[in-house]
């Protein structure tokens, strides 16, 4: 379980980052943390696996309080996939690569081969395992990234902004990883702005704004509501702008809507009282 | 430890201020930077170094900069704990500190320089001193892209902790062993910025006039011909008594200028 209570940050005296921020997730969430720009969404995940503590209250982590342990500790907990995959690749290989992780948690050496081995599979990037990370395409650079935190199958995962510069198939692909990370008892905390993806990819949107936590919910929620979207600078999904403007000519329009199929079962309800 | 290399960087990075400092063309401050230097590198006894260093915090001073300029000091405790502890055990303590004073000397005169030029200033120095534009061009980039690279490496340094990178673990070939995960994203980060900032040039027509025209100039007033005067003497005076004092015998210098450590 993740627990921040009453927490506030600041990376410069009197400028709090974070404000009076309490949140709970517990095991098998996977949630969505948005806001706008510089809302404190990349500061609040660092503090998680505690490469940022509190400037006043506490962040515990299964009960463990991040002050009290490093972020190394915690690395086997927490994994954290970085924006930009060039700000961690390093190795030689992309064998190496992917074990580094679990070298430095001191893994055993037939552990290690076979997470390797599992990994690369896994992401599809068997192929590669000799070459250079550095030799790889944009979108494969993400993935390996992603998979050097994955092997070591942390409890809790952080993801931030995973769908930038990443085409359908791959944002795709990663919907279909995270569906299968949802069935097991851990948590996923996604960092995003992509509002279409979110609703698809998680079951609780927690959002954040100049450092505030302004909107605690599930995606219907949240995602229907304009004025907590507009105060976060989030774009509506399509199908909740969709609703509203049918709503304004068919007051019985649901606004709530979140997937295809609800939208058109709603239209076609219309279309047949109007028949 | 934690954010020291943003901290030594901390004493580079340009801040606008109008101050008598910030005023001033940026060749004297560049000159007075130069003549600084030397005067550290030709000396290697305690009380001269003292003075050299004392001799600039005026000028820190008047640039109302004392804040950074000690804040990048502390960033470098890491650095000179490392000399201090190095060179007394395979030399002498008196030698280690000296070594320090002078690495804080050579860091006070450019630090003057960084906090109070403004890298495009410089650039227009260069271009005045006849140096080629790509050159200068070349420079101002260099300069403006410290503070982003400093930024870019704590990034990167909280990516490889969190795939339990420990740092401060082991002995010190393996410390610098640690950073190497570290080094490299860093390295082939910039280098690919850097293609990238070469093509952003070209596609807007770098290069294409040969002589380019300047918006604004740069005119050396009193004040500059004053501080450049007041260096050179201090750096004739330090040339002085390096290579004419120094070497006479008996030794007509007082016995403080030789002070050490008694131990």
């Amino acid at each position: 379980m993740i627990f921040f209570d009453d927490v506030w940050f600041e990376y410069e005296p009197n400028q709090p980052v974070l404000r009076n921020l309490s949140l709970q997730i517990q095991p098998g969430e996977t949630v969505a943390l948005m806001g706008e720009n510089g809302a404190g969404k990349t500061t609040l995940a660092k503090h998680i696996n505690g490469l940022l503590k509190p400037t006043r209250g506490t962040v515990y982590l299964e009960g463990v309080d991040t002050r009290k342990t490093s972020t190394a500790q915690l690395a086997r907990k927490v994994g954290f996939v970085f924006q930009n995959a060039d700000h961690q690749l390093f190795a030689d290989t992309l064998q190496a690569e992917i074990g580094f992780g679990l070298r430095n948690l001191n893994f055993s050496k037939e552990e290690i081969d076979e997470r390797v081995n599992r990994f690369l599979t896994l992401f599809e990037l068997t192929k590669y395992q000799d070459q250079s990370p550095f030799l790889l395409s944009g979108g494969e650079r993400k993935r390996l990234a992603l998979a050097s935190v994955l092997c070591v199958e942390p409890q809790v995962l952080i993801l931030d902004e995973p769908t930038q510069a990443q085409d359908a198939l791959q944002k795709q692909k990663l919907l279909d990883f995270i569906a299968s990370f949802r069935k097991s008892n851990h948590i996923l905390l996604l960092v995003t702005h992509d509002v279409e993806f979110a609703v698809k990819a998680v079951d609780r949107i927690v959002v954040l704004s100049q450092g505030e936590l302004i909107a605690d919910g599930t995606p219907r929620q949240i995602l229907s509501n304009l004025s907590i979207l507009e105060r976060a600078r989030l774009l509506p999904p399509q199908l909740t702008q969709f609703a509203h403007q049918l709503a304004e000519h068919e007051p019985r329009f649901p606004t709530d809507l979140l997937t295809l199929t609800e939208a058109v079962k709603a239209v076609n309800q219309i279309l047949r009282r109007s028949r | 430890m934690k954010r020291h290399m943003a901290a030594i960087f901390e004493a580079f990075r340009f801040k606008q201020k109008h101050t008598f400092m910030h005023g001033l063309d940026p060749r004297t401050t560049f000159f007075m930077a130069v003549c600084f230097s030397v005067l550290a590198m030709l000396f290697l006894e305690l009380l001269p170094l003292l003075i050299i260093i004392l001799s600039m915090l005026p000028f820190v001073l008047l640039a109302k900069s004392i804040g950074q300029w000690s804040r990048s000091l502390k960033g470098l405790a890491f650095l000179a704990g490392f000399i201090l502890i190095i060179n007394s055990y395979f030399i002498s303590f008196s030698f280690a500190v000296s070594t320090v004073l002078r690495l804080t000397a050579l860091m006070t005169a450019f630090s003057i320089f960084f906090l109070t030029v403004h890298p495009d200033d410089f650039a227009q120095a260069l271009i005045e001193m006849h140096i080629p534009y790509e050159f200068a061009f070349a420079f101002s980039m260099a300069v403006r892209y410290v503070p982003t690279i400093a930024t870019e490496t704590e990034t990167i340094r909280d990516a490889q902790m969190s795939r339990g990178l420990e740092l401060e673990s082991g002995n010190i070939l393996q410390r610098v062993r640690n950073y190497i995960p570290i080094l490299i994203p860093v390295i082939v980060s910039s280098i690919r910025r850097a293609l990238q900032v070469a093509e952003s040039l070209e596609s807007r027509a770098f290069g294409s006039t040969a002589s380019r025209t300047s918006l604004y100039g740069l005119k050396l007033r009193k004040r500059d011909f004053a501080l450049m005067i007041y260096s050179l003497l201090l750096l004739l005076l330090g040339l002085y008594v390096t290579f004419i004092l120094r070497t006479m015998l008996p030794s007509p210098l007082p016995d403080w200028f030789f002070w050490t450590f008694p131990f």
